[in-house]
């Protein structure tokens, strides 16, 4: 559910945004205007509504998916393809609410089940049609360890699926779980036809086996490391999402000065998440539209080590004290985004009641950069001098400006930090081997959410969790966050959460730092896309039409 | 020694070689860090079962030697094993990645042959004079160029610049390939030129001064046919050798190139392979490449006695 930016694909980002930051110091990224020059910025909703439709568009992606098999659908590269050709049973707004997607409606007769009306009418690539069968295959394959699904934590308490009806599949829960039908917009909720998935199996997804889904595009060709063609499916149940464009072709680009020299000779159409060093050089060109979007991430210092000198709160909060925020944002970014004393942006709360949101982000400690309290802090805790290590890799220019910052700030208040850079694949690791975390005191992560809920992010930090990455373990958060999963009300979920939220910003176990748009190019020939981190899961491609 | 003999006594040499190079190629990754079942599950909070089932899927919780012996029974029968990247059979990643690099690494080994030769052959017949000066010289700042500068410089001259070639991607269809693999082929040949260019010369120079090419030149034969039928010929033994060791050369070197232009290919492969600890791809891909390094050997020493029957008459045959 949770997913950290640039972690599971860090190794193939490296390239790419080590080259990003290379063009950062060269003069071709600082024609047209100041290198550090802010960037001017605002969110946009929408682009204007497409005048017709047009034969075809390319869009360029940082890295090659691994898999477009909906399993293992974990990261930018699968996920924005993916979405555009596989629908799940709830789909996921751009502003990020549910509505119904291939369940045509969902209820909850008892706490411990979820009863999901298959939509009829639906028909996949192949033209075969949407069975309960085609959801209860799809959903098993969570379950089964032979799979290994990415998505399995979604389906921890789930204790059987089963078709209920001619149009009807029940999922039974060992316990209540509010959070389970939530994740149902996701990859987690994806629909394949079952006998595709018989007939492919373990070839399902990848480059040779490709995937038949019930999306508004469907696949026709994968070049292996350089592009995946889709071809609108004229047999779509959903006019409203009919795709504009016949065809739709994604390139791999690794390198992000080619990748901004493509979108800069409009060879290439448009572009997600760009680095913000280019974004310049863009707007100078003249060529197109630069749009910033709603998302759900937050980057966060993981604080990896509780035994150390950061086991001490007053060392967290000093560090936390001691971080100037704000030149982060300028050096990273150029000034995109805000600095955040929390782990979730507002966007995730858009069902909370107004109570909740006010406890959320209005009574809780907001860290303005203060030396002479941070060192007092130290001094208490009696830890000046302690030293700390920061693991970072070569991933992109955020990277290297967050750790030097933090070693800084550190430094500043009479901590010392010791930055070891690794490898994008064991930086990787160390969200998913406890070995890894050996030694280590903090790391940096982006981490967004991919339900339209802030619990996802909490049930994370809860005692013995998988993500809880520095065994932080706090009885009264846990019992809050215990207690909202089971409750179905989002309003009151909310409330609790909203406490969990208190918690967690007062104590501090990742140390919150800036929440950033998401950001699109979007070149002269093309309109109508919402730019907003549900390009994920969203059908986001049929949108796009001639402008 | 019949050649016979001789054919066979290298295909035995190659065998060794290559069963000596997959030891080492198999087991140096136990001295690599890291989990591969990690990569494998690297979604949130992976169920215990599914540890266990996905490490006997790849067969990771077997011991080390049983490990090289499925994985090498599997290579005779021509499997690979699958990618743990792209959960896919290795043989279909490399084979979709091959033609890329083959066609780049061929058109790469006929510009370096042509103009290695060439300026080889220019700089032997001018020797001690400026021309001869200025080939040398030209070939050493060439060779100082490493091939992702070239590739940067290529690519700003003649795609940004004047637009007659791609600046990215494989292109599609033959004729779309040759012109999309240009500019990578000659950002690749230029450290190679140098290397054959200077072989080339100073084999050159060492038959222009042997007797028979003054005896043949004493008597009236033409200087282009003595060029050719004594100094050239004799001269190739050399270059043979050298290309043979080329082949490998390119193919390591492509990874460079490749990443430069945005090409999907085998170096490419390789490089990324070995940071996501995608064991099967990197020891195919480093067999593939001592396979083609030992068959180039093998080929060049065949062929040269054919070429050169002092070669095969013997070191002290004149």
């Amino acid at each position: 559910m949770n997913r950290t930016l640039l972690r599971a694909d860090a190794a193939t980002l490296a390239g790419i945004l080590i080259a990003g930051a290379l063009a950062a110091c060269s003069p071709a990224a600082s024609n047209g205007g100041g290198a550090d020059d802010p960037i001017d910025w605002k969110i946009t909703d929408s682009t204007a509504v497409p005048s017709g439709d047009i034969d075809s568009f390319t869009f360029a992606s940082y890295a090659e998916p691994y898999s477009l098999d909906y399993a293992y659908a974990f990261d930018y590269a699968d996920n924005s393809v993916l979405a555009n050709i596989c629908e799940s049973l709830l789909r996921l707004n751009p502003d990020f609410s549910l509505s119904p997607g291939l369940a045509e409606s969902f209820a909850h007769p008892t706490p411990e089940t979820w009863v999901y009306t298959i939509r009829q009418g639906v028909t996949f690539h192949d033209g075969t049609p949407l069975t309960p069968a085609d959801v209860v295959a799809s959903m098993r394959r969570h379950l089964d360890p032979e799979v290994g699904s990415f998505w399995f934590s979604v389906y921890q308490n789930v204790a059987s699926i089963e078709q209920t009806g001619d149009d009807q599949v029940t999922v039974t829960m060992t316990g209540p779980d509010s959070q389970f039908n939530l994740g149902m917009g996701g990859s987690a909720g994806v629909i394949e036809s079952a006998a595709t998935l018989t007939e492919e199996g373990a070839d399902y997804g990848n480059s040779a086996g490709g995937v038949n889904c019930t999306g508004p595009f469907s696949f026709t060709k994968w070049e292996s490391g350089e592009s995946i063609t889709l071809t609108r499916y004229d047999d779509y149940w959903d006019d409203d999402l009919r795709a504009h464009s016949g065809e739709v072709k994604f390139v791999f680009m690794n390198d992000a000065t080619a990748r901004i020299n493509a979108l800069k000779s409009g060879s290439v159409d448009g572009s997600w998440m760009l680095p913000m060093e280019s974004v310049s050089a863009l707007t100078a060109s003249d060529k197109g539209d630069m749009l910033f979007g709603l998302n759900t991430a937050v980057g966060s210092l993981v604080v990896s080590n509780l035994d150390g000198p950061l086991g001490d709160l007053r060392v967290r909060k000093a560090l936390m004290l001691a971080m100037d925020r704000d030149g982060i944002l300028q050096a990273a970014y150029r000034g995109v985004g805000e600095p955040s004393d929390v782990l979730t942006t507002e966007s995730v709360w858009q069902e909370a009641s107004d109570a909740a949101r006010t406890t959320a982000f209005d009574d809780v400690t907001h860290y303005e950069q203060n030396l002479d309290e941070a060192k007092k802090l130290v001094a208490d805790a009696g830890a000046e001098g302690a030293e700390l290590t920061y693991v970072t890799a070569p991933i992109s220019n955020d990277f290297s400006v967050i750790s030097q910052a933090t070693a800084a700030a550190a430094q500043s208040i009479g901590l010392k930090v010791t930055v070891e850079t690794v490898t994008p694949n064991a930086y990787t690791a160390l969200f998913s081997d406890p070995s890894a975390r050996e030694g280590v005191d903090l790391f940096y992560t982006s981490w967004y959410l991919s339900s339209p809920d802030p619990l996802e992010m909490y049930s994370v930090l809860r005692t013995g969790d998988f993500s809880n990455y520095g065994d932080w373990s706090d009885p009264e958060f846990d019992a809050l966050v215990n207690e909202a999963v089971t409750i179905d009300d989002p309003a009151a979920r909310s409330e609790l959460t909203a406490k969990a939220q208190q918690i967690a910003n007062e104590e501090l176990p990742w140390l919150p730092l800036y929440q950033a748009p998401i950001s699109l190019y979007l070149g002269e020939r093309i309109t109508g896309v919402q730019p907003s981190v549900a390009f994920l899961y969203y059908p986001w491609a049929a949108t796009i039409g001639a402008r | 020694m019949s050649a016979a003999r001789r054919v066979a006594g290298k295909l035995g040499g190659l065998l060794l070689t290559l069963f000596l190079a997959s030891l080492l190629v198999f087991f140096s990754r136990f001295l690599v860090p890291g989990d591969p079942v990690s990569f494998l599950l690297r979604g949130r909070k992976p169920s215990p079962e599914s540890v266990a089932a996905i490490t006997a899927q790849y067969g990771l919780e077997l011991p080390p030697w049983e490990q090289y012996l499925r994985w090498i029974l599997g290579v005779l029968r021509g499997d690979f094993g699958r990618s743990l990247q792209y959960r896919q059979d290795v043989s279909e990643v490399i084979g979709d990645r091959l033609p890329v690099t083959l066609t780049l690494v061929v058109m790469a080994g006929l510009i370096i042959a042509v103009a290695g030769v060439a300026f080889g052959a220019i700089a032997a017949l001018n020797r001690g004079k400026v021309i001869d000066r200025i080939v040398l010289i030209g070939l050493t700042v060439l060779g100082a160029i490493p091939s992702f500068v070239g590739g940067i410089v290529l690519i700003a001259l003649f795609s940004v610049g004047l637009g007659w070639f791609p600046s990215f991607g494989s292109g599609d269809g033959f004729g779309d390939m040759i012109h999309h693999l240009t500019l990578p082929s000659i950002a690749l040949a230029l450290v190679f030129i140098v290397l054959v260019g200077k072989v080339t010369r100073s084999a050159m120079v060492d038959q222009l001064g042997r007797e028979h090419v003054e005896v043949s030149t004493s008597r009236g034969v033409a200087r282009q046919a003595v060029v050719r039928r004594h100094v050239l010929r004799n001269a190739l033994g050399p270059i043979l050798t050298v290309s043979g060791v080329l082949v490998a050369g390119l193919i390591v070197a492509s990874s460079i190139v490749e990443a430069a232009f945005g090409l999907s290919g085998i170096g490419s492969l390789l490089v990324q392979s070995v940071d996501r600890l995608d064991f099967p791809v990197v020891q195919a891909i480093v067999l593939l490449v001592v396979f083609a390094f030992v068959v180039m050997n093998a080929v060049v020493d065949i062929l040269e006695p054919w070429i050169d029957p002092r070669s095969a008459a013997g070191a002290g045959a004149r």
